[in-house]
This record gives structure tokens, sequence and C-alpha cells, in this order.
């Protein structure tokens, strides 16, 4: 168990880029684990429970962002955000409906 | 300091605090709180959030609940954004050291936020300006409460900065403190252009979206002449056009005296210069610049607006301020000149793809009997109270203008049956403004008592272009040769049978055209009331021999850009400032 961040490297593959509906669910995985997490895009550094915020990133589809990740269960937390950026999210393949 | 172009369509320089209304007629408010406010309104905003949020969370319940979790997710979606603690702290901060007000602070950062998304273009991101833009209707009006009522309630005088203006929202505004119009949308003949005449104040309209960039009690500057609206202003324009304001004051004044001179050439022809009106109250605008009539009161106001169809005693009311308020002086009553679209209660006609070739103005009175009846009944009944005259509006047949006299003669024997008095003789006459009604004029004389040429309409249908339509604007010219034929040709047809003939379109008020106009034969010209004096100082400077030469001169010419430059130099010769 490091205390030390992580830091993944995530393409957005969900054709309608990281919509409100993604943001919506990284914060909730994010609330639910207890690592802080962080996601850059370029220069950009926003907390990924701020759902405005991670919006304001605008990250269309085919763009590369980090992930940072930083508490005891940063891998899982990790391991959970990354399919939203396909727009899997669980239940629906479906991306949010226009 | 930023600059917008759009059209000008009403003159005059008018600086002022901004009141920006949004799509809804949502109003975006002051600007700055007192020091000592500052705790009370920071707890104003707290209170507006949860009140907001307590909703959205709401909507997510009932929207999740009738459309499923999938529908209910853009609530919760807005619901964060409303909770994001960036977002609280930057208009904290705003209300804290710059002593914002929230309203302003909140549309400030909202706005910024807004930006950012609606820059990318054509993304499915982008459409996330519009959460935005929800949210921060939805904080305003829990900050304002009942406060937010667009322009009918003021208390300073304001610059109303719109996307568009509705008649009933212009129907209700508050006269004595609005001192200029911006619309996002709009052309020269839009409900925004013709309201902002009648007040005399500037107005520029189809500036393009730039809302989002402004908040209420920003200093603006409109120029009704140029055009242009310029947002918060640096030192030297704001100092240029406030010498500029000042100058038109002047000037204005300079030319008061003509009041109670009568419009007359240096070799005495006496030219009737009578005032355009579409509100009642504007009669006083006529009687002030010592007009001699009104020529065209458009009567459209009484139905825009309106919930349902006005009455025979609404419409005589109106009439009746009018004429009282012009004595002796004649008014000419055009009958309603709508689509079906703008009537109350009428049903909007299938397949109307292209409005102004359509059913409307004199088409759709002769298809609605009822209403047009009812015009009709209240005009005749305001013929005993002074000089009233009747015009049909875009009459493209004879068969129309045989058509609605008929429906008139009708109208007279219903009233003499039921004993109401009138004046049977009262004059009819009928707007040119088709190309048709030109070439027919020589027929159309036989029947009428006068003609009055329209060229708003007149240069968009003999020139093919639509005025509002941007791309194609610089088409739209009074001075283009065809237009000029078609005019000469109305003014040779009713000078053969000697029969009145005036000018009531906004060309008629441009002193550009004067001498053009009393050369070409018009001895009457309606014009906007603000361009009486104008018009009169310069009908007062000239000859008509002299007019008679540059007619002859202008006719022979091929291009409206030839035409303006020579009409601009000769005018030059006899005043020295002229607005276009």
């Amino acid at each position: 168990m490091s205390e030390t961040a992580i830091t993944r490297t995530v393409v957005v593959t969900d054709p309608a880029g990281v919509h409100a509906r993604t943001a919506v669910a990284i914060a909730e995985v994010v609330r639910r684990g207890q690592a802080t997490v962080t996601l850059i895009k370029d220069y950009q550094r926003v907390p990924a429970t701020e759902v405005l915020q991670v919006l304001t990133l605008v990250a269309e589809p085919g763009e590369t962002l980090q992930i940072e990740a930083q508490g005891p269960d940063a891998n899982a937390v990790l391991d959970q955000l990354e399919p939203l950026f396909a727009g899997q999210f669980g239940e629906e393949a479906q991306p949010f409906a226009k | 300091m930023r600059k917008l172009q759009g059209i000008a369509v009403s003159p005059g320089v008018a600086i002022g605090e901004a009141l920006v209304m949004d799509n809804e007629g949502f109003r975006i408010p002051r600007r700055f709180v007192a020091r000592d406010a500052v705790v009370d309104e920071l707890e104003r905003l707290e209170k507006a959030v949860a009140a907001a949020a307590t909703e959205i969370a709401h909507h997510r319940e009932t929207v999740s609940a009738e459309l499923g979790e999938k529908y209910g997710g853009i609530f919760e979606a807005h619901l964060q954004m409303l909770q994001d603690a960036k977002l609280r702290s930057e208009v904290e901060e705003m209300i804290r050291q710059r002593h914002y007000s929230p309203e302003y602070a909140v549309s400030r950062v909202l706005r910024r936020y807004a930006q950012v998304f609606q820059r990318l273009e054509s993304s499915y991101l982008a459409e996330r300006a519009s959460d935005i833009f929800d949210i921060e209707k939805r904080l305003l009006r829990h900050l304002l409460g009942r406060r937010r009522e667009g322009i009918a309630h003021l208390t300073s005088p304001v610059l109303v900065l719109a996307h568009n203006l509705t008649p009933s929202e212009t129907a209700n505004l508050d006269r004595r403190f609005v001192r200029g119009f911006v619309t996002e949308v709009g052309g020269p003949g839009s409900h925004t252009a013709i309201v902002a005449e009648a007040l005399e104040i500037p107005a520029v309209v189809g500036t393009g979206a730039f809302l989002t960039e402004v908040s209420g009690g920003e200093l603006t500057i409109i120029d009704g002449d140029k055009g242009l609206v310029i947002l918060q202003p640096d030192e030297e324009t704001l100092n240029r056009y406030r010498r500029e304001a000042e100058e038109l004051r002047i000037q204005a004044t300079k030319l008061e005296p003509l009041r109670e001179l009568p419009a007359e050439t240096r070799d005495g022809v006496r030219v009737q210069l009578l005032g355009n009106i579409e509100f009642p109250y504007e009669v006083d605008h006529c009687v002030d610049r010592g007009a001699d009539g009104v020529g065209l009161y458009r009567t459209e106001f009484l139905y825009l607006g309106a919930d349902s169809e006005p009455t025979e005693e609404v419409h005589l009311q109106a009439y009746t301020r009018v004429v009282q308020a012009m004595g002796d002086k004649p008014v000419v009553i055009r009958t309603f000149d709508l689509g079906a679209d703008k009537m109350p209660n009428m049903a909007r006609m299938e397949d109307e793809r292209n409005p102004c070739l359509g059913l409307r103005s004199i088409r759709l009175a002769l298809r609605n009997l009822p209403i047009f009846r009812t015009q009709l009944r209240a005009i005749m009944r305001a013929t005993p109270l002074g000089k009233v005259r009747i015009m049909f509006p875009l009459v493209s047949t004879l068969l129309e203008l045989r058509q609605a006299k008929m429906v008139l003669a009708d109208v007279m024997e219903d009233l003499q049956e039921h004993n109401v008095p009138f004046d049977r003789d009262v004059p009819v006459g009928m707007m040119v403004e088709t190309p048709a009604a030109v070439m027919m004029a020589d027929r159309f004389v036989e029947e009428v008592d006068f003609l009055s040429l329209g060229t708003n309409d007149l240069i968009q249908y003999a020139l093919a272009v639509d005025r509002s339509n941007k791309d194609v604007v610089n088409l739209y010219n009074p001075a283009d040769p065809a237009v000029l034929r078609l005019i000469a040709m109305a003014i040779q047809a009713a000078s053969r049978k000697q029969l009145p003939i005036s000018m009531c379109g906004q060309m008629s008020g441009s002193p550009l055209y004067t001498m053009l106009l009393l050369g070409m034969g018009l001895r009457q010209l309606s014009v906007t009331p603000s361009a009486i004096p104008e018009v009169k100082s310069l009908c007062r400077s000239v000859t008509i021999p002299e007019c008679q030469a540059v007619a002859q001169r202008v006719m022979g010419m091929e291009h409206a850009r030839d035409v303006k430059n020579y009409l601009k130099e000769e005018v030059k010769k006899y005043v020295r400032e002229i607005t276009e």
C-alpha cells in the first residue's frame, strides 16, 4: 500500500468526449474510494470530484488525459475510472443520450 | 472595449448602462453592491444556491421517475456543476473583493465557463454551454425573485440589449427610461426598428450573438448612425461620443426655429412634410416639429402583442387621439399591414415559406372580412373628427383595390343604416409598393384619390432582396436606377391625372434624396417625425429648377453608387452635414 501518486494515461474513446454524464460518473467513483484523484490535460489539472472543472478540460474524442491518484486504493479507483473514458457505464454501453 | 457592427435602424447616439435581456425576457442586473452589504449579499447567494439545488434535485427525481435514470442524469450533472467548489469560490470572491452584486458575479463567472464550450465549434461538448446558461438562469431567478421582470419596471435610464424584442415586450416597456436598443437579430423592418424610430432613440439590430459576453450595468455606447455598438468603451472613445452627442443636441436646437416656418423652396414652392407614425403618442412628435399632417399612420401596433383581436372601440380610441391632435391637418390611416403570423387568434398558414410574398396585408384583410370591417368601421367613425384619409397597403391588382373599396362601401352603408355619423367623401388611396402597382399605375389612378409610394417594400420587391438577409442586404439600395425608374413612372401616372402622390418610405426621410425627389416631381414627403427639421431645412435651401437639374442628371446614371456619390456632393452644397 503506497502513498505515492500513481499516474495512468487514458485516451478518450467515447465518441461524445468526456461529457456531463462521464463527469458525474467519475465524481461518484472517486467519492466512493479513498484516493485523491486529479485529471490532467496538458497543463490543466482539476480535481476529479468537481464536475464543472472536469468538463472545462474539454476532453474530446481521441485526446489523451492523465489520471493521477494518490491514496491506499489508488489502483482500484483507476481501474474503475478507465472504462468511463470509453463511454462504458457498467449497465449500459451507450453514451449519454443527446 | 469591444465593437460590434450591426444594421443602423434608428439614428442618434446613446451612452449609458446596459440592461441585458436574454431569450426569455430575463434581465441581467446591475453590477455593484455597497461595501457594507457584502455579508448580506453572500447570504443571499447562499440561499439562492440552496433553493436552486433543491429545485434541480426535484427535477431529477421527477424526470428519473417518468423517463428513467438516464434522463434524470442530466439534472444530476447540473446539480453537481452548481455545487462545484471552485465555481462557488470564484463567485464569492467577486462579491467580496470587487463588490459585484451576486447576480452580476454569477452571470460573469458562469458566462466565462460557457465561453470555454462555445469556442468548440460543432463538437458535442459545445452543447454544454446551454447547460451552463440553464444553471445561470436558474440561479438568477432565485436571486432576483420578483425583480426579474424585463423592461416593464425600470427606475433609471438604460440601453436595452436583447436577442430579439417581442411586440409584447416593447408594448410594455417603460418609455421614460429606455434610451436605446440593440438586438442580436432583426433587420431594418423589424419590430425593434419601428419601435425605436417611434421613440426617437438610437437602435442597432442584427449584430449577431454577443449577449453572453456582457452583463447588466456595463457602460455601453449605441451609435445609431453608423450601426455600431461599443461595449465597455475606453476613455478616448467615450469622450469622442460624448462630444458627438453634445453636437447633435446643439444641431437639433439650431433646427428648432424651423418649426414655425413652412417647408417652402427658395423659389416659393410649398412642399408638404408629413409624419410617419405607428403609436398614437407619436402624433405629439409630429405636432412638435410642425408637420403638415400624418402621411402614414401604421395601425399594426393595435394587433401586435395583443392577446385578442382589438375591438372597434380600441381602434376608435387610438384614431381619435391622432386625428384630434392633428386638428385640420390630414391623417392618412393605413389599414393593417401584417401577415397571419402576427395576428392574434389567427391560424398560422401552412406552407408559408416566403411570408413577404405570402398572405399578408390587404390580401389577408380580404380573406378575413370581419377583422377588416371592424377596422374600417372605426376609421369611418373617426372621419367626423378631423381630416381622415384611408389607405390600403400592398395592393397588387385592380381587383384587390375594387374588392377593398366594396368592403368599405358596405361598411358605410351599414353605418348609415344605424345612423352613425361619418364622412362619405373620405379620400381613399393606396400604397404603391409592388412593381405591379407601378406598372398598372395609369389604371389605378382612375380609381383612387391619392397614391403613396412605399419605398421599403418597393425596393425589396423590385430588386428581389430580403433586407434582413445580411448576405444580400448590400443590394438593397434606394438609389438603384431600377427603383428610381419605378418611382418616376408612378409620379408620371399620378401627375397626368393631377392626383396627389406622396412618398412614405424611409427614403423620403433621408435628406440625401430630398433634392432628387423634388426634382422628380414629388411635393409630399411623409417622413419619420425626427427627420422633419432636417428635410425641411434642405427644402428651404433649394429651388425647384436646381432639383430638376439634379434629377435629370441622376436619371441618366447606371449605378446606385454613382447616384449616391453624386447626390452627396450636390446636397453638400446646401447643407454642411447630412446624416444618411
